[in-house]
């Protein structure tokens, strides 16, 4: 800041007679406490109208010395406070008591602006709270959704099951393992007269990763494929209906092969004759 | 009780008056009584009513002297700013202020130059010739901001001239009085 330029626009002059918004008296006290050449110059201000001051005193009548300490005496320190509180709080624009009024208000600036700050951290930490709550909310939701979901797959295929044993024609063909140690197992369920099958892979574990079950019909003595099992299939109770109408097979079996199937199977890990 | 003659500092006076005893008052008084009393004749001009306001300023000063702060100011400056918004505020509570407020530049300079409300002209002329030498335009400023209490915006409409004016006007008024007083 050019100090000199401050001062000669007469910005201090203004300040000590309090004739300055209280937004510039805030920022004029502001810059006198950081520069102390302005403090210098508020200085001479104040001893030129403090003299100014005392050249224009005027004598008191005599006989004002006792009336007014009797009227002090009257007053006490509390009546005294009220008899001449109005007068202080009324105080005009003019506050030429430069520093009490601009240390009075950057209190209460700070006072406000902490206050707000805290306000601010409150509110923010409340919405920050609210919001890590609806997160959470949502989350759970979320997850209810999808056990219901499960609930709901897990009770259709129970259905299904259940409509499908109800089937008269229906054959249950258990495929066993084929891949000796392993303990695998699958179910296919057909209804030949319908020519519709059904295939559960529930005790068969989850293909490596690139890997499918692919499951076979053998029809005179040659392995047709079937389709693909979904891989979520395994190892849980999931039937699935096979698209595919079969009519005609001696035995079903299930493979493992590359994802997407093969034409003719590479391993087979379960077999069962109808 | 025999009559105090030392002159005691800001601190010592400061000091002094915590004691709240008839001595500290006599001593107050004495020092301060005329400048506080002029203080408030330049802005009241009723005998009458300066006289209560100055008995209001002592009473204010005596019961307020623990919310003196010596590091925010001068005890001095601290009285006669008591003393000057007495003055001011019965002024404004018996809506004289209006009445004593000139309409137009020009008008003030009617003023200043002696015409018109006995009480303006009292005022300006009384610290004209307080302030010997002092410039009538700077007279004029230093009254309506130190001694009524008027606002820049105030002084601007009151004078007809612009605010940045009115700034480096009191800074010129100021600048006279202490040239002034230095010599």
């Amino acid at each position: 800041m050019d100090t000199r330029q401050y001062i000669d626009s007469g910005i201090l002059e203004a300040y000590f007679l309090g004739s300055l918004s209280p937004e510039e008296e805030a920022l004029v006290a502001a810059n006198i406490a950081t520069h102390p050449e302005l403090a210098e110059e508020l200085h001479h201000i104040e001893n030129a109208l403090l003299q100014l001051s005392s050249n224009l005193a005027v004598e008191p009548p005599a006989g004002m010395q006792d009336k007014i300490w009797d009227a002090i005496q009257r007053s006490g320190a509390n009546t005294g406070a009220e008899t001449t509180e109005p007068h202080m709080a009324k105080t005009i624009p003019f506050q030429p008591e430069y520093r009490k009024p601009a240390q009075w208000k950057y209190a209460a600036i700070w006072i406000a602006l902490i206050g707000s700050a805290g306000l601010n951290f409150f509110l923010f930490s409340q919405n920050s709270r609210t919001r890590a709550n609806e997160v959470a909310m949502t989350a759970q939701m979320d997850s209810l959704n999808a056990a219901k979901q499960q609930f709901a797959s897990l009770i259709s295929e129970y259905q299904k099951n259940k409509s499908m044993m109800a089937d008269t024609g229906m054959q249950t063909i258990v495929m066993h393992t084929m891949q000796p140690g392993h303990a695998m197992a699958a179910t296919l369920y057909w209804s030949k007269t319908h020519g519709d099958a059904y295939v559960s892979v529930d005790g068969m574990p989850q293909p490596p990763k690139g890997m499918q079950y692919q499951l076979w019909v053998i029809q005179g003595g040659k392995p047709v494929s079937m389709g693909m099992l979904p891989n979520y299939m395994a190892n849980t109770p999931a039937m699935q209906k096979v698209a595919m109408q079969i009519t005609d097979g001696q035995a079903f079996a299930i493979s493992l092969e590359k994802e997407g199937g093969n034409p003719t199977p590479t391993t087979v890990y379960v077999l069962g004759k109808v | 009780m025999p009559p105090i003659t030392a002159t005691y500092t800001e601190e010592e006076l400061v000091l002094l008056l915590q004691q709240q005893s008839r001595d500290a008052f006599n001593y107050l008084y004495k020092q301060y009584a005329a400048v506080l009393y002029g203080t408030i004749k330049n802005v009241i001009h009723d005998e009458h009513t300066g006289q209560d306001v100055l008995q209001e300023v002592f009473v204010k000063i005596w019961n307020n002297i623990a919310q003196y702060n010596p590091h925010k100011g001068r005890i001095y400056t601290w009285m006669i700013n008591i003393a000057r918004n007495a003055a001011i505020d019965k002024l404004r509570s018996k809506g004289e202020i209006m009445k004593g407020k000139i309409q137009t530049g020009e008008d003030a300079v009617n003023i200043l130059a002696g015409g018109r409300k006995s009480e303006q002209v009292t005022d300006t002329i009384g610290l004209r010739k307080m302030v010997d030498g002092l410039r009538p335009e700077y007279s004029a400023i230093i009254t309506l901001a130190y001694f009524k209490g008027y606002t820049m915006d105030e002084i601007s409409k009151e004078l007809g001239i612009p605010l940045g004016t009115v700034k480096t006007r009191m800074r010129n008024a100021i600048h006279q009085l202490r040239e002034i007083f230095n010599n």
